[in-house]
């Protein structure tokens, strides 16, 4: 029985030896980092809560004009033509193209438009109904990628629509639905205009027939939809006729024309949120400046005992910096991925029931927060290496300092 | 013993307090003997620890010189003189030192001079091997001030230094700690510096010191 209670006792014995001694050395910065999570926590906390929310917020404005472009994609498929003043010129405008295209041409589409609008995430949003004959209509439906129609397209001449899933999900419609009528101020029509359609697709769409847009609709002008014969020249041929038609009695209407102006919207805008994130930036910076250097504050005797005993200064210094330049990494990934998370559970529960856009895996949002772990880590820099500056270690063992 | 691994010659610490100069050392002449137990006896504010942070290098002597093993401190580089702290030199200050985060075993192994089963081996020693994996915050002071002996004993130094480590202890945890520091060194030697004569039983020889010189040297 002496013997099992000795071999109980060095048991014991090894288990807490075992505890005694960490596998790392005991100076090594994940050590002091993983033992000290009253100090680590709070750090990480700031730089993670800081990158999520700039790419957050970021990101959020971002899908304004990724809106805009996401709602205007099916202008990518064609250039839009209408005349300027009189509309007797169009067969001269689409002549000129026909000659001097540096493309080849599939197809010209005759259409009206009529005013309607759509939701986006900064209200509404002005958009067209296209009017089209039966046999453009099917092939302009094709060319927007419809993989399918629930219900069916609208007939000739009649007061009905076909619209694309993210049309009938922002503005809630279903077969059945009233499109356009006398009484919807921002959508008017003389008659009201019966979704009959479904387009499946992930362009925004609204097509009705372009026979009752003639009969009901204000200006009598026809406009005109040019498709290159390969999509991939259908930018060169918008490029082209921007070009041509410069200064002529020709309004275009390109995808390239339309990222411009929605670029131009937002400059002034993102140049004031730049400044805002700048002066975030310098808060969060001054912030954990002033966290680091309390912490630092706390650790005097530790660097005084380490470097009376022999530690070198830049040995020090190095550990130091390299725990900060941890955190700061850390807190930084942890951030981009709490701000990943945080926009895909916005897009699900906000953004796709709307069909809104946001482009959750979008890199710039992300690029943007770059400039926090870097200051943050040129700051603490700063701290660490003016602490140990002048640092004498015999003011802490004779405890003068502490 | 005519043999000597640290000595101060002519060694004078001099530094300005408020516009009036003060002598902390003035003119020391002191050898230390590979072995030897010294102890440095003086009332407060006599210059006693002033003259041990000159003999380990965490000072310099702002006139005369202070050698280990014929090498000159103000001669050697920061970081050689840091590294011979290290490598060489034990310490053992006033206050129980230890880094709150890490436990008594780890403590030992920040001199970076032993192994871990060196570092069991001397904290058994020492009486403190049960509490091997506890932190600083859960040993009292006599414990604490072991766990510094043993940072400071762990790979047989050179030289172990000693300032006032019964300072902060009772009178019978502190005259534990000297016999510690005593039986333990393993043929290093022991610079201890204290106010109270009664701890120095051990020493080998006795200098006192009095307004930063020496008044007494004997065996």
């Amino acid at each position: 029985m002496r013997e099992l209670g000795k071999d109980w006792v060095q048991l014991g014995a090894r288990v807490s030896r075992k505890r005694a001694v960490s596998r790392l050395h005991p100076l090594s910065p994940a050590v002091f980092l993983v033992r000290n999570l009253g100090k680590t926590i709070p750090l990480t906390l700031v730089i993670m809560l800081s990158v999520m929310l700039v790419a957050g917020v970021i990101a959020l404005i971002d899908s304004i004009p990724y809106s805009i472009r996401t709602i205007y994609a099916y202008t990518k498929e064609s250039l839009g033509v209408s005349p300027r003043g009189d509309s007797t010129h169009m067969p001269a405008i689409l002549s000129t193209i026909r000659e001097g295209t540096p493309v080849e041409i599939d197809r010209i589409i005759t259409c009206r438009v009529s005013g309607s609008e759509v939701h986006s995430i900064v209200g509404k949003w002005p958009f067209v109904v296209l009017g089209l004959g039966q046999a453009d209509m099917s092939y302009f439906l094709q060319h927007q990628g419809v993989t399918s129609v629930v219900g069916r397209y609208p007939r000739q001449g009649q007061p009905e629509a076909i619209v694309s899933a993210p049309v009938a999900r922002n503005l809630g419609l279903h077969l059945g639905s009233i499109l356009q009528g006398p009484e919807n101020q921002d959508s008017y029509s003389q008659k009201n205009v019966i979704v009959v359609g479904i387009a499946q697709t992930t362009r925004w769409l609204m097509v009705d027939p372009i026979e009752y847009q003639r009969l009901y609709h204000f200006p009598p002008v026809d406009l005109a939809m040019v498709f290159a014969k390969n999509r991939a020249d259908q930018p060169k041929l918008d490029a082209w006729a921007e070009k041509r038609f410069k200064g002529e009695r020709a309004q275009l209407f390109t995808y390239a024309k339309i990222d411009e102006d929605t670029r131009n919207m937002f400059e002034t805008l993102f140049k004031i949120i730049d400044i805002v994130i700048g002066l975030l930036v310098v808060v969060i910076t001054l912030m954990m400046a002033m966290l680091i250097n309390i912490y630092q504050g706390q650790r005097l005797v530790e660097f005084g005992l380490l470097q009376a005993i022999g530690y070198t200064k830049r040995r020090l210094v190095g550990r130091t910096l390299l725990e900060n330049i941890l955190v700061v990494i850390f807190g930084w990934i942890m951030g981009i991925f709490c701000a990943l998370g945080l926009l895909i559970v916005v897009r699900a529960l906000f953004i796709e029931p709307h069909a809104y856009a946001l482009d959750v895996y979008d890199q710039g949002p992300y690029r943007y927060t770059i400039p926090i772990p870097l200051t943050i880590m040129l700051v603490a820099c700063g701290t660490i290496l003016l602490r140990f500056r002048r640092f004498d270690p015999v003011a802490v063992v004779e405890r003068r300092i502490v | 013993m005519n043999e000597t691994i640290v000595e101060a010659q002519s060694a004078t610490l001099r530094y300005w307090d408020h516009g009036r100069e003060v002598f902390a050392c003035r003119e020391v002449d002191l050898s230390v003997a590979p072995g030897e137990f010294l102890g440095i006896l003086g009332p407060s504010g006599s210059g006693k620890s002033s003259l041990l942070y000159l003999l380990s290098g965490l000072k310099l002597p702002t006139s005369g010189e202070v050698r280990l093993n014929g090498q000159n401190f103000s001669q050697m580089h920061d970081e050689m003189r840091s590294s011979t702290r290290l490598n060489e030199f034990g310490f053992v200050f006033q206050q129980p030192y230890l880094l709150g985060y890490l436990s008594a075993a780890e403590n030992v192994l920040v001199a970076q001079r032993g192994s871990i089963e060196e570092a069991y081996d001397l904290l058994d020693r020492l009486g403190v091997g049960e509490k091997a994996h506890r932190l600083p915050h859960e040993l009292s002071g006599g414990e604490r001030q072991r766990v510094c002996v043993a940072r400071a004993l762990i790979g047989t130094p050179k030289v172990v230094f000693a300032d006032e480590p019964t300072a902060s202890l009772d009178h019978t945890n502190g005259l534990a700690v000297v016999e510690l520091l005593h039986q333990h060194r393993g043929g290093g030697s022991v610079v201890m510096v204290t106010h109270d004569r009664s701890m120095l039983q051990p020493a080998d020889r006795v200098v006192i010191i009095e307004d930063g010189r020496i008044q007494f040297d004997a065996a």
